[in-house]
């Protein structure tokens, strides 16, 4: 069954058309990685199924609902979370309060100015133990503007995962980090999505071919291919677009 | 009606290009630091006064020189040892700085020149009828501010979209890192601009005290409507800034004028309310009551509907 | 418990003030405090929790005020039964409907544009004050007695003692709830949206609609204030809504320090002293008060309680004490040299006639007295300037981390 579905989506700034005509579904439970070249329009694509950006045409439907063009609150709350390719955490709060902001929705917590935060144990629980998987519990009580560059990353993902959304969307969670980094990145990655859906935009292809149930490949903002590893491994329009690039660009270093 | 109507033109396009004047400046400034300067009119303020202690050892036409100058330099010194620091703690600690120095410098107008009215009057060589219409008057004074706002618009045009030195400050201002790494001092450019801009809020101030009266408030009385002309028109828009100028400008002229207010409107419904009803206020209003409100609530609405303001395309 | 001991020693200090201080002076100064610390509070709800700069927050103080004081002229009338202790929650609620109406369209942004509406409303409320004369009475406002209602236990409030106590309740309670506000799921979801709006909208929250809740809080705490103002003057008139109003809380805020709740209290204490205390010795305090923000801004971003707090690192280290000695080296010749300064002001202030100036008899006219004063602030500036390297160096010892990646208060 597929929990998230795109009909012809397309986006145009301007004259440029950017995203043209993309069908996609993603299944529920599975491991969906997003591949193609930079500028290709991965994180435009992420803009537009989490509701940053307006589509120019097509449709959107997460969970038999259509949600395109609705405002990102309101697809966050049907369960739909993301984390940034540019980390947007917030930075004069506690990096405590940047995960436990993240999971208040969810909580049922809302607007409300009746309930004190203090008194909510269980929330705080929560909260302390998502910062121990992301190896930031030392450094709870610090503003998470002044975090070093990997640990903001990880608070990122931190962020993004807070809320227990159904559907997680990461846009390069991983860039930047050192290969250690990176592991320990990918294996909470792994632990966290566990029943859950995952759709990840990443370079590198080695985390890809691990992580990954399936692989689309967007290339100028069109998806060439999607289908297993292996398959898309195999598939030559996509060694000829993509993947000898990639291996160039990968040879050279995995840049952002 | 006619004759009503003609003098009310004039002296909106008199008002309007003064208000221009100022907010030419304060549009530069905005393009360039990005906040709004709060204490943009106290530079007018400072350009009337400083021209009136002039005008009496030296005369009127030595104070247009010399003010302005002085009013500039002062804005430069302004911009390079306060709002560049401030600028460190973000544009809230900007703004509020600017609130804070005109707060400051009204004070110090009242510590140096006293509470009251000055005196400053406008040169005698001026002091003639330019031209009689329907028996009435328009000094030659007007005339002569009109020269010099639209003189100062046609100079600013010709030195931001011809000059070099226009060219590389409208760099500067969108790409600094760019303009920085071709060799150019950007930090002298800005606080150039900050100068100039100040400058130019002087010569108004200079040209307007003799009108307008120089007076410890007449900072506020500008400001909150400069302000409105900055944002109604677009932040950063010169073009936007004159059009929203004569617009303002005009609308208050008219609206002094006009002697219609809600009297005529029911009237002309139909509609007749006792003088003891609640709302009287309201069923007596008349447009020249109204008149100062009138900028304010288009700000507001512009702000509402469009809040890139007429010609900008720039948020926040 | 040191919260619980905090909030006991503030209501201690609130209702003991008078027992302290009874003169009429004290009093009067008390009740000024009181109004400046809610409004001030308020504001801080906006600007520093929420990242909203107002321009123009008199507005909810003053229609909160006009509408108690008429809530008064009722009372008085026998239109309305209520005791008048409720007078605070009429203006709240008024501050509350008005920022409802207000804020339906002018928090869908921050930054610029917020302000400029908060501006533009400011203005237009305050113009419109002076036009519909028979609910704002025009120059003049508007007045009324606050003795007629019932009385509250026997008290009928004829004493500005008692209003201090019948405000001082306020205050606390007022403080509570916006202490309580700042823990809520709103409250905190105000400084993320301060922080960051976009990123909160990803988490599920309506940036707008956050805004719009601080925005309302804040004008009903706004309009408490408003209330208490016009319990204690039994008057109002249009300045207590337009910019000069909005202006001054917007200065008791910063100069207080946005980043912290107990800022804006700092900030009013501080300024309604000044405002008082002040005036009484020199007619240039408006003067100093400009001067005293202007640096503020540039040298104590984070205002009195940001400076308060830089010292919290060395004092959970122990190494308070160690600072004492050189702040007093740089101190004094830094007191002196801003002394000369104001002296010079007041020299050329008083032209041509002896004036008291701390101990001293100043004269302008007196040459010698300027050249003194001239070289006594040299000297200080000079000694101020070389003792800044000492205390530069102990205050680095006394922050020094144990662990370099550890950074100061936030
Ligand atoms: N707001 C915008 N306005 C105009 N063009 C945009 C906008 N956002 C993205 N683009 C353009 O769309 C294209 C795709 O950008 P996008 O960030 O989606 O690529 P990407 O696949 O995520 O690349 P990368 O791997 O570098 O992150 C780029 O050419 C970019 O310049
Ligand atoms: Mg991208």
């Amino acid at each position: 069954m597929s929990i998230l579905s795109l009909h012809n989506v397309s986006k145009s700034f301007g004259k440029t058309e950017i995203i043209r005509g993309v069908n996609l579904d993603i299944q529920a439970g599975e491991r969906h990685a997003i591949i193609g070249p930079n500028g290709a329009g991965k994180s435009t694509l992420f803009h537009l199924i989490s509701g940053k950006y307006q589509l120019s045409s097509g449709r959107i439907t997460f969970r038999d609902q259509e949600i395109q063009n609705r405002p990102p609150y309101e697809i966050a709350r049907l369960g739909l979370a993301r984390s940034f390719q540019v980390t947007n955490i917030f930075p004069r709060l506690s990096v405590f309060e940047n995960v436990r902001c993240g999971m208040l929705w969810q909580q049922g917590l809302g607007y409300s100015f009746r309930h004190l935060l203090g008194r909510q144990t269980e929330l705080n629980a929560r909260a302390i133990h998502l910062l121990e998987e992301i190896n930031l519990a030392d450094r709870a009580d610090f503003p998470a503007g002044e975090l070093a560059y990997a640990q903001q990353r990880a608070l990122e993902l931190g962020v993004a995962i807070a809320s227990g959304a159904d559907l997680i969307m990461l846009d390069e969670p991983v860039a930047g980090m050192s290969l250690s980094e990176a592991e320990a990145a990918v294996s909470l990655i792994r632990k966290i999505t566990k029943g859950k859906t995952l759709v990840m935009v990443e370079h590198d292809m080695n985390i890809v071919f691990d992580i990954a149930d399936r692989i689309s490949v967007l290339v100028y903002g069109e998806i060439i291919a999607s289908d297993s590893p292996q398959a898309v491994r195999a598939n030559p329009k996509v060694q000829e677009a993509y993947l000898g690039e990639a291996a160039l660009a990968a040879a050279g270093d995995n840049d952002a | 009606m006619l004759e009503v109507f003609v003098f009310s033109t004039l002296n909106g396009l008199v008002t309007g290009l003064l208000l221009f004047m100022l907010a030419s400046g304060l549009t530069l400034i905005f393009s360039m630091m990005g906040v709004l300067n709060f204490a943009h009119a106290s530079f007018y303020m400072l350009g009337a006064y400083f021209a009136y202690s002039i005008s009496l050892k030296l005369g009127f036409w030595a104070g247009l020189l010399v003010a302005p100058i002085l009013v500039g330099t002062f804005g430069a010194l302004v911009e390079r040892y306060a709002l560049r620091r401030v600028h460190a703690h973000g544009h809230v600690a900007e703004l509020v700085f600017t609130f804070g120095l005109a707060f400051l410098i009204e004070e110090a107008v009242q510590f140096f020149w006293g509470a009251d009215t000055k005196n400053y009057q406008s040169p005698d060589l001026l002091d003639f009828p330019l031209f009689t219409l329907f028996g009435q008057e328009f000094s030659a004074y007007r005339g002569f501010m009109i020269t010099i706002s639209v003189g100062i618009f046609l100079a600013l045009y010709y030195v931001l979209t011809r000059s070099r030195i226009g060219i590389i400050i409208q760099a500067a201002i969108t790409h600094p890192h760019t303009v920085a790494s071709l060799g150019h001092n950007v930090p002298l450019i800005f606080m150039a601009v900050f100068g100039v801009g100040t400058g130019l809020a002087g010569v108004a101030g200079v040209i307007a005290g003799p009108v307008l009266t120089t007076f410890p408030g007449m900072a506020v009385v500008l400001g909150s409507i400069v302000f409105v002309i900055v944002v109604i028109g677009g932040l950063g828009s010169l073009g936007g800034a004159f059009v929203a100028s004569l617009m303002i400008g005009l609308l208050q002229s008219y609206a002094i004028a006009s002697n219609l207010g809600m009297p005529d409107l029911l009237n002309w419904l139909g509609l007749e309310f006792s003088r003891d009803h609640p709302l009287n206020d309201l069923w007596t209003l008349t447009l020249p009551q109204i008149a100062p409100v009138l900028p304010f609530l288009l700000l507001v609405l512009v702000l509402i509907f469009r809040p890139t303001g007429l010609a900008g395309k720039r948020e926040e | 418990m040191g919260k619980f001991a905090a909030w006991v020693g503030y209501l201690i200090v609130l209702l003991g003030l008078p027992q302290l201080f009874d003169s009429v002076l004290a009093i009067t100064i008390f009740n000024q405090m009181a109004i400046a610390i809610v409004f001030a509070l308020s504001y801080n709800m906006l600007l520093g929790q929420g990242g909203m700069l107002s321009f123009g927050h008199a507005v909810y103080f003053g229609l909160g005020g006009f509408m108690a004081v008429h809530a008064l002229i009722m009372i008085e009338f026998e239109t309305v039964y209520f005791s008048i202790t409720l007078i605070p929650l009429v203006g709240g609620l008024i501050g509350l409907i008005a920022a409802v109406f207000v804020g339906s369209f002018s928090t869908h942004k921050a930054g610029t544009v917020f302000a400029m509406i908060s501006l533009g409303i400011g203005e237009l409320v305050a113009a419109s004050s002076l036009i519909f004369v028979s609910f704002f009475g025009g120059e003049a406002g508007v007045s009324a007695d606050r003795t007629f209602g019932p009385p509250f236990f026997g008290v009928e409030f004829f004493q500005d003692v008692e209003i201090y106590y019948l405000s001082a309740g306020w205050v606390f309670v007022s403080t509570v709830f916006m202490y309580l506000f700042t823990q809520t799921p709103a409250g905190r979801m105000a400084n993320a949206v301060r922080d960051n709006p976009e990123r909160a909208e990803f988490i599920g929250y309506s940036a707008r609609r956050v805004r719009f809740i601080s925005f309302c809080t804040s004008g009903f705490f706004a309009g408490v204030a408003g209330g208490l103002f016009a319990l204690n003057y039994e008057f109002i008139t249009e300045e207590n809504l337009n910019a000069v109003t909005s202006g001054r809380v917007l200065l008791m805020a910063y100069i207080g320090g946005l980043g912290y709740f107990i800022g804006p209290i700092i900030g009013a204490v501080v300024l309604t002293l000044m405002n008082s205390l002040l005036s009484n010795y020199t007619e240039l305090w408006m003067l100093y008060l400009g001067m005293m923000f202007v640096l503020t801004v540039l040298f104590l971003p984070r205002g009195f309680a940001g400076f308060i707090m830089m010292h919290q690192t060395a004092w959970l280290r122990g190494k308070l004490s160690s600072l004492f000695l050189p702040y007093l080296i740089t101190g004094t010749p830094a007191i002196m040299f801003g002394g000369s300064i104001l002296a010079a002001i007041e020299m050329l202030h008083h032209e041509g006639e002896p004036f008291g100036f701390l101990f001293l008899t100043l004269d302008s006219g007196n040459t010698l007295h300027w050249l003194a004063l001239a070289a006594v602030g040299a000297a200080s500036y000079f000694a101020c300037r070389r003792s800044l390297g000492q205390l530069n160096v102990a205050w680095e010892e006394a922050n020094r981390m144990d662990n370099p990646t550890e950074g100061g208060p936030g």
